[in-house]
């Protein structure tokens, strides 16, 4: 029957532009004109990532150069390892884009020493990979993502030197998600100002490490 | 803390604001209890934080008369997580208020006002700091009450 056929056609019409709702409203090439606007939470988020992955290679160059303060950092090394894996979860974007921001960051600082793993903490005695167990820190931007405070540095040499230097990371860090809530959604909002307070927190447990051991 | 302007204040902020009060109202009952087990030099510790569990309860009941809200009232009487008998059992009673009191600012948190969201990330961080002095170490994600986020939320 030819009603029949043509409303199955309809049907089936229908039934192709589905798909394609979600992503255009099947308004042809003229929605493409207005993207989805970029969520502030993506370059943030990156932000945040690129700042623990600092501040993790900071407490490795400490541990490594200062056997007395090894036991008392890991502990809060620790919780940043767990900061960095939450702030990850909450990042998806297609491996392919990943990577190519990654690059196009890591292309964009002339000066960074993108080779090694661990080559922004730079001038630690030792030469030993320390990533022991790190949660498989993605890429070479790692390090030197952090471009405010000068990457992780030289760290200093004195043990009371050295904790300090960690105690001003941890409070710039924190200030620096602080600064950043307002701009981010509630569920992002709430991991961040956790985050920062975990790491104010780190200044006094610093202030302890420092005394003892 | 300031006082924020005067407007009217969306439902969730007003809920967040709520109970991060009526846990400030706890925890400045619980503090009486905490300083009564302890000495020297806990015993200050104790009372100094009592005084800055007021001084946050009576910001949120300021915010909340700003926008318009009666401030949720104290109870005359809590029930405490755990009986206390001891200095060390004040502690981790202490520890068992701080940490109710950050999980309801992470509440607070989420609330889109910038300036509530902000007085609600200092007092996390405030009470984060408490809560590690009493802990004696720290955590990876104060506020949080599983001690971790939920996996995968947006």
């Amino acid at each position: 029957m030819a009603a029949d056929r043509t409303r199955r056609a309809v049907l089936a019409a229908g039934a192709a532009c589905l798909p394609m709702l979600a992503v255009s409203g099947c308004k042809g090439v003229g929605a493409l004109a207005a993207p989805p606007r970029p969520a502030p939470d993506v370059a943030i988020l990156r932000a945040a990532i690129a700042a623990e992955e600092v501040m993790i290679a900071r407490y490795d160059a400490v541990v490594r150069g200062s056997d007395g303060l090894a036991a008392a950092l890991r502990p809060l090394r620790a919780e940043h390892r767990a900061h960095l894996a939450q702030l990850r979860s909450r990042l998806i974007v297609p491996a392919a884009a990943a990577s190519r921001s990654a690059a196009a960051a890591a292309a964009s600082r002339s000066t960074t020493a993108a080779g090694g793993r661990s080559a922004g903490v730079s001038p630690s005695p030792s030469a030993a990979p320390g990533l022991d167990g790190a949660a498989g820190r993605g890429s070479g931007d790692a390090v030197s993502g952090d471009t405010r405070s000068g990457a992780a540095g030289a760290v200093p040499a004195g043990r009371a030197e050295a904790i300090s230097f960690l105690q001003d990371a941890e409070r710039a860090a924190a200030a620096t998600l602080l600064r950043k809530l307002p701009a981010v959604s509630p569920s992002l909002a709430q991991l961040m100002a956790s985050v920062a307070a975990s790491e104010a927190t780190h200044v006094a447990a610093l202030a302890t490490a420092a005394g003892t051991g | 803390m300031a006082r924020t302007s005067q407007r009217p204040a969306a439902a969730n902020e007003v809920s967040a604001l709520q109970a991060a009060l009526a846990a400030e109202h706890a925890a400045v009952y619980g503090y009486g209890v905490v300083g009564a087990y302890l000495s020297g030099a806990a015993l200050a510790t104790a009372t100094s934080d009592w005084v800055a569990h007021e001084v946050a309860r009576d910001s949120l009941e300021a915010m909340l008369r700003s926008a318009g809200q009666a401030p949720v009232a104290a109870s005359v009487a809590y029930r405490l997580p755990h009986r206390v008998h001891s200095s060390a059992g004040a502690m981790s009673l202490a520890v068992t208020l701080e940490d109710r009191v950050a999980t309801a600012y992470l509440g607070v948190v989420a609330v889109t006002s910038p300036k509530i969201r902000e007085f609600g990330a200092r007092e996390l961080l405030a009470t984060a700091t408490r809560a590690a002095s009493w802990r004696g170490r720290t955590v990876a994600f104060p506020g949080f009450p599983a001690g971790a986020p939920a996996a995968a939320r947006g």
